[in-house]
């Protein structure tokens, strides 16, 4: 029977749909995160009678026809690209992106990856690295004993060197912007790589080529709304649910079916 | 006697149909742009067999035949996403996407992404056809606005005018019922249909999205309805089976009791 393998399919999608809320309700308030969305297409028809066929010699023509669909796919998880909300932190080496593109950073094997997680440290040697101690792009060294830390809008990262009483440029972040935003892989630790979907990296600086502007003292807050999650939720329960009322249902069929022999 | 079997089976046949079409439409309760489908039955009239002379009068049998599954084409709900590039269709209309076979088809799913070269695409990939051909992006575009018309505007580098990518297609069509569907929440046109340009007042509207349009207490209610159905007709065949069984018993015992 048709309708159990359609019905699975359903329940697959919508366990699939619950995944992705739950992925996008743990990560609530981490810092930088792009909540994501199941986005579900129907999967092939067959035309038991295909619409526009011949119905008589006369020509007549059928004007609907009998589709019997095969259930639901999944076709993707895009994230949700959109800006999240400035929480301002007061700590000189936290800064948000306001606008598009990414921080680089250079991982420990070499390769780059890209992030919107700006809650900076520094290292042993003073250089300015994540959360996990990889190299923000390009690498700026900030001096001992320097004060005065500021990051322009521009992304220019100056500071007073100790012993002198005017401000000297370290470096200036490199902002990475790509085609499509949505086409980059996750890796965790709130880090991207490209893909070929994504389009080639394009490296340049804060407030031009269309890149967004920084943001000192500030992170960027997670965009995942708390209504919409648990709306879904709901949704992908009850639609859970229903589709195992339909196998039931299929299952009961068959068993009258089956009674009938005696 | 036979007949009575077969009318039943033709029924259950046709509910088993039914119940393909209702499990499909539940399972796409969460589809971007599905339309729900929905069975046609109709009655087929045995034809009489009229070359033999019968003495008794002969009655006609009707069977029941699945003729045919209609879209429902009624407009979904429209959700808010925030997403700049998802677009939903308010109005009696349909967005024109191209295969990579050149194919063209139709959607109500407005959920498009953009691809490595630029393109606006959908989740499949298919392009997305403006007035022009495809809608293609340049590197350096951001803030992506599209209008009610389904005018594309973005901003590109620092320049502080809009720029014009393309306007969205959208294309309706006299009797949308003939469309076929072809999955992944597209439809092919047969070769007879023709799409014309969208009724003016048709509007896109930008960052949201059209569910699917399945009713899922309806579907429910239809379930129950069909399963009900189904023991009802296997009851008939349960007790024509019976009185068959008793009266050929019967009939076995009737020259030992004369």
């Amino acid at each position: 029977m048709r309708a159990l393998d359609t019905a699975a399919t359903g329940m697959a999608a919508m366990d699939l749909q619950v995944q992705v809320i739950a992925g996008n309700i743990a990560n609530m308030t981490t810092t930088g995160f792009k909540s994501q969305r199941a986005e579900f297409q129907d999967l092939l028809y067959e035309h038991v009678q295909r619409i526009g066929a011949q119905a008589s010699d006369q020509g007549n023509i059928l004007p609907v026809g009998i589709e019997l669909g095969s259930g639901v796919k999944t076709v993707g998880t895009p994230r949700l690209m959109t800006q999240g909300t400035l929480e301002q932190t007061g700590n000189t080496l936290d800064v948000a992106i306001e606008g598009d593109g990414w921080f680089k950073i250079q991982m420990p094997d070499g390769t780059f990856s890209y992030t919107r997680d700006g809650s900076f440290q520094q290292d042993s040697q003073g250089r300015i690295v994540n959360a996990e101690g990889d190299i923000v792009q390009p690498t700026i060294t900030i001096p001992p004993n320097s004060t005065g830390l500021t990051i322009n809008q521009q992304g220019q990262v100056s500071v007073i060197p100790a012993g002198s009483t005017t401000s000297t440029v370290l470096g200036q972040f490199t902002i990475t912007r790509f085609a499509n935003n949505a086409g980059l892989q996750a890796n965790g630790s709130n880090l991207f790589t490209a893909t070929v979907a994504s389009g080639q990296p394009q490296d340049t600086l804060a407030g031009t080529d269309g890149a967004g502007t920084l943001q000192q003292g500030y992170l960027e807050q997670s965009n995942v709304e708390a209504v919409t999650e648990i709306s879904n939720l709901i949704a992908a329960q009850r639609a859970y649910e229903m589709n195992s009322k339909v196998i039931t249902a299929a299952d009961e069929m068959l068993q009258t079916t089956s009674q009938l022999m005696k | 006697m036979e007949n009575a079997l077969l009318i039943g089976l033709s029924r259950q046949m046709a509910l088993t149909h039914e119940l393909d079409i209702i499990a499909n439409n539940i399972a796409n309760l969460n589809t971007s742009g599905f339309k729900a489908d929905n069975a046609l039955f109709a009655q087929y009239l045995m034809p009489q067999a009229s070359d033999q002379s019968f003495t008794g009068q002969d009655r006609r049998v009707t069977y029941v035949e699945d003729r045919a599954s209609w879209i429902d084409m009624s407009p979904g709900a429209i959700q808010h996403t925030g997403d700049p590039l998802d677009v939903a269709i308010d109005g009696n209309a349909y967005f024109v996407v191209q295969t990579p076979n050149g194919q063209q088809r139709y959607t109500r799913n407005g959920s498009f992404s953009i691809n490595s070269t630029g393109q606006l695409v959908t989740s499949e990939g298919y392009q997305v056809v403006g007035d022009g051909g495809p809608i293609t992006f340049q590197s350096t575009d951001h803030d992506v606005v599209i209008s009610p018309t389904g005018m594309i505007t973005v901003r590109e580098g620092a320049n502080a005018n809009d720029s014009a990518r393309g306007q969205l297609q959208l294309v309706s069509f006299a009797n949308p019922a003939q469309l076929q569907k072809s999955g992944g929440s597209t439809f092919t046109a047969p070769a007879n249909v023709t799409a014309n340009p969208a009724p003016a007042g048709t509007n896109v509207v930008q960052g949201a999205i059209e569910k699917s349009n399945v009713n899922g207490v309806g579907e429910m209610a239809r379930l129950i309805e069909l399963t009900r159905s189904y023991t009802d007709v296997s009851n008939i065949l349960q007790e024509q089976s019976d009185e068959r069984r008793n009266s050929l018993s019967q009939l076995a015992q009737a020259p030992t009791s004369s």
